[in-house]
């Protein structure tokens, strides 16, 4: 039987680029069917009925049909906006540093709830406290997981033995930690200390709320941020552009009014 | 595949096609299609296509006060004695000047960007005209600026970067109004705007 001509789906708005003269080309991270980019006709025009209702880092109930070439947007409904999210540029920075890494690692028409569920919970936790970096850094960890791409955190990758409560290093080339004996020709080594190690293990155990509530010194949340940013590059195989307007805010960081 | 590979085209109408396929939203049947036409052309017409993009290469500049393009720096706007010095309206295109001109319901000055900041596009402040926006924002006759960046994500994240960054204390920020555009319909709009329109109504 063939498959209906239109479809629903509960999906989070990513990024839009404009496309001919009023038309929008949307890249959505979708429950049911992972990223799916559309088209939203006219959605341009300041009349359109799809203004508004597909700005990036939204939750939207979508009806689509299925083009020729790519699927064509008919209806969108804003479920949640993240209206306090997007009133402060650190916030803003730091959900568009989401949406560029779920386009990244999700896979059209290849479904990832774990991944749809991981971005809607750190889009809220950043909302609730836009200053802190726990919530990306949780994001960043889960994100390895739920795409399959799990450190080891638990015992040396070579020798399999089990890790004893000492410094150790990392690579997301060997695919986790590695105990000093071991030394493999890697250029992706890197040291870790066992403070860094234990605060993966527990981002591993953890929920998003318990992670919000860890607080790190400056060394330990700078060797953490490195880690698990070099991992996520690595398998990313790109550069995270937002990161650098990020580092730019990082550097600037004062609260933020909307005018 | 490109002309170049299609065997018995000629590479003069190749190149034809291949520079028109880097044009934003032409495709290569589109580049196809405009490559002909072009070739059906009356010369003079032809030829007056090719002298206005040779002539807007060679002759529009940025308006050293405003940035937007000109034929010469200063402005038109810039250089007219009977508007308003004391308000900058920052815009992201120079289109959005000739969209708040048709209006003519501001007699200020323009500030054109040139663009908003776009994270994920990899667009910083440093290639926006921010730097020329604060150093006209240090005179003090400015009294007022108005950020009209679209209402869109990035837009938003822009205004607030300037609002940030701009450094005086005694210069008033405004934003254009949020609400519902005329034709629009309530049913279909999304709650952010009709929170803004609700905040924004006015007595009638």
């Amino acid at each position: 039987m063939a498959s209906p001509r239109t479809y629903r789906c509960e999906a989070i708005i990513l990024s839009y680029t404009p496309l001919g003269e009023a038309d929008l080309l949307v890249t959505m991270f979708t429950r049911d069917q992972g990223k799916v980019r559309a088209v939203g006709k006219g959605a341009r025009r300041s009349t359109s009925k799809l203004v508004g209702h597909l700005e990036p880092l939204t939750v939207v109930n979508m009806s689509m049909a299925h083009g020729r070439s790519m699927d064509i947007i008919s209806q969108a409904e804003v479920i949640q906006s993240f209206s306090s999210l997007k009133e402060d540029l650190m916030a803003i920075t730091k959900g568009l540093y989401l949406s560029e890494m779920v386009d990244g690692f999700g896979a059209e028409a290849s479904a990832n709830p774990e991944l749809f569920r991981l971005l809607l919970d750190t889009l809220r936790a950043v909302e609730t406290n836009p200053a802190s970096d726990m919530p990306l850094r949780f994001f960043e960890f889960h994100l390895l997981q739920v795409s399959g791409l799990m450190p080891e955190l638990y015992h040396c990758v070579e020798c399999r033995q089990e890790l004893e409560p000492d410094a150790h290093r990392f690579s997301p080339n060997v695919g986790g930690t590695l105990c000093l004996d071991c030394n493999p020709d890697d250029a992706h080594l890197r040291p870790l200390s066992l403070r860094a190690l234990k605060v993966l293990r527990l981002l591993d155990r953890s929920g998003m709320a318990e992670a919000c509530r860890i607080s790190l010194d400056d060394s330990l949340a700078a060797e953490l941020k490195s880690l698990l940013f070099a991992t996520v590059g690595y398998w990313l195989g790109k550069e995270i552009r937002s990161n650098s307007f990020l580092e730019h805010l990082n550097n600037k960081s004062h609260p933020e009014v909307y005018i | 595949m490109t002309q170049e590979n299609i065997s018995g085209a000629s590479p003069t109408l190749s190149r034809l096609v291949q520079e028109l396929n880097r044009l934003p939203g032409v495709g290569p049947k589109s580049a196809q299609r405009l490559a002909y036409y072009i070739i059906r052309l009356p010369d003079d017409e032809a030829y007056a296509l090719a002298d206005a993009v040779t002539s807007v290469k060679q002759n529009i500049v940025f308006c050293e006060e405003c940035q937007n393009l000109t034929d010469a720096s200063p402005c038109q706007v810039c250089s007219d004695t009977r508007r308003d010095r004391t308000i900058i309206c920052v815009v992201e295109d120079p289109l959005d000047v000739l969209a708040m001109e048709r209006t003519r319901s501001f007699r200020g000055l323009y500030h054109v960007l040139h663009g908003v900041i776009s994270p994920i596009n990899g667009v910083g402040p440093d290639q926006l005209k921010l730097k020329e926006l604060f150093s006209r924002l240090d005179r003090p006759d400015v009294v007022e600026m108005v950020v009209a960046t679209n209402p869109t994500l990035e837009g938003e994240a822009t205004a607030m970067y300037i609002r940030r960054h701009q450094g005086r204390d005694d210069l008033k920020v405004t934003h254009l109004a949020r609400g519902l555009p005329v034709g629009g319909s309530l049913e279909y709009t999304d709650e952010t705007t009709l929170t803004r329109a609700f905040q924004g109504r006015q007595e009638i």
